[in-house]
């Protein structure tokens, strides 16, 4: 009687079936259809604005220069004529307007090298910073104040007053080391030099693997 | 999230590891639907038994479908997938050498291994022709060669060429894969029984 029963239910199982699929396939037609989200969610954005570690101060990036530190790269957010005029040793020019570029993309969406966005003041790096961080690329910081802080803290770094503690005077003796390996001469220097001896920083060549996003090659 | 590995869930240096598990697998499937059988894959150009066509027309729906749904959930990028490009020439040619290697020998290329696997001497048979027929190809490449490269359009899908909603496209798909089944059904009752 059950084996019956159950034949019965079984007889209808190819339709059963079909139904099913057929549902199903319907199914995704009339779903809501709502917009992709690409890139990391808000909360996450949010997080990453607020964290400290999202700015570079200049003394850091002069400090990172001088030793020759292999893992970071240098990105200036400024046109290219601003680039042409000057901009930091090795950096990279990537204009605004150009950041979602193929062939910026291989610099800024990378593993190998933490970035890091300048310009002006850092506004444009900014900018900069929070579209890379909303498609989710890693390791990208922006430098504090930009290329006006480079000037005012280490190419022309301010001479303390007397009555400032030791550390400021620590700081800028510090600064003003840093000065003089991007090429700044102090009149007393001068003096005993002589000749005109500029370090130019030494050119660092910088390749950036692609990250892999290639399809898999597929076959039967 | 997915697909696994070109986001680098599971590591690439896997894939080939990955790819054996799933050979074993697809090769166990195979074999489980009796597809090392000559007589049931030429069963369906003489319309006595249409199990080829039904198992991998749903397998490719049910996928199809399987695919759509994650990709809505969010699970898995569609857009990441591995699509094969199109040769449009090599394609046609290829796929008429290659059916009428299908009709003539009983086997495709996959199945003809899962035959051999089991002892089969037809495949053993078929195999040996594969081989000489890859000879053949590559002593013949570089006549051959403007074919296999050209007519390239690229890595186009069925939605990109009609310009049709991709979930409209596996309805429709769908309901075909549906009508394919009651047809071949009604063929197959038609046919004269035969025991093989």
């Amino acid at each position: 009687m059950v084996k019956k029963k159950i034949a019965k239910v079984l007889a209808f199982r190819y339709k059963l079936l079909a139904a099913i699929l057929i549902l199903l396939a319907g199914g995704l037609v009339l779903l809501p259809k709502y917009q992709k989200h690409e890139g990391i969610k808000p909360e996450e954005l949010l997080s990453n604005v607020i964290s400290p570690e999202r700015y570079i101060t200049t003394d850091q990036v002069a400090h990172k220069l001088i030793n020759r530190d292999p893992s970071f790269i240098l990105i200036d957010v400024r046109d290219e004529k601003s680039y042409a005029n000057y901009s930091l040793p090795n950096a990279i020019n990537i204009p605004l307007k150009k950041l979602l570029e193929e062939d910026s993309r291989s610099y800024l969406n990378q593993n190998q090298f933490d970035v890091i966005l300048f310009s002006n003041d850092h506004f444009y790096a900014d900018q900069a910073w929070i579209l890379c961080n909303r498609l989710g690329f890693k390791n990208i910081r922006v430098l504090k104040g930009g290329i006006n802080n480079w000037f005012k803290t280490i190419i022309n770094p301010l001479k303390p007053s007397e009555n400032m503690p030791a550390e400021a005077f620590d700081l800028y003796t510090t600064r003003k080391a840093a000065s003089m390996y991007f090429g700044v001469v102090y009149p007393e220097q001068a003096n005993v030099a002589g000749s005109e001896t500029k370090i130019e920083a030494p050119k660092r060549v910088i390749t950036v693997q692609k990250k892999k996003k290639k399809p898999a090659e597929g076959g039967c | 999230m997915g697909p696994l590995i070109p986001n680098g869930v599971i590591p690439i240096e896997w894939d080939s590891i990955i790819a054996i598990l799933i050979g074993i697998v697809f090769g166990f499937v195979l074999e489980a639907s009796g597809f090392s059988s000559s007589r049931k894959l030429a069963g369906v150009f003489y319309g006595y038994d249409f199990a080829v066509l039904k198992v991998f027309f749903t397998a490719a729906v049910v996928s199809l479908i399987g695919l759509y749904y994650m990709d809505y959930l969010g699970y898995l990028d569609i857009t990441q997938l591995y699509v094969h490009p199109l040769y449009l020439w090599g394609a046609i040619i290829g796929g008429i050498i290659m059916g009428a290697g299908f009709v003539a020998g009983g086997f495709c290329p996959g199945t003809s291994l899962c035959a051999v696997a089991i002892g089969k001497i037809d495949a053993f048979v078929y195999v040996g022709g594969i081989m000489v027929g890859v000879f053949i190809f590559s002593e013949l490449f570089p006549i051959l060669e403007p074919i296999y490269d050209g007519y390239f359009y690229g890595n186009i899908t069925l939605q990109d060429s009609l310009g049709i909603n991709p979930y409209w496209a596996v309805f429709i798909f769908s309901i075909i894969a549906i009508v394919a089944f009651v047809i071949s059904d009604i063929v197959r009752k038609k046919q004269k029984k035969i025991f093989y």
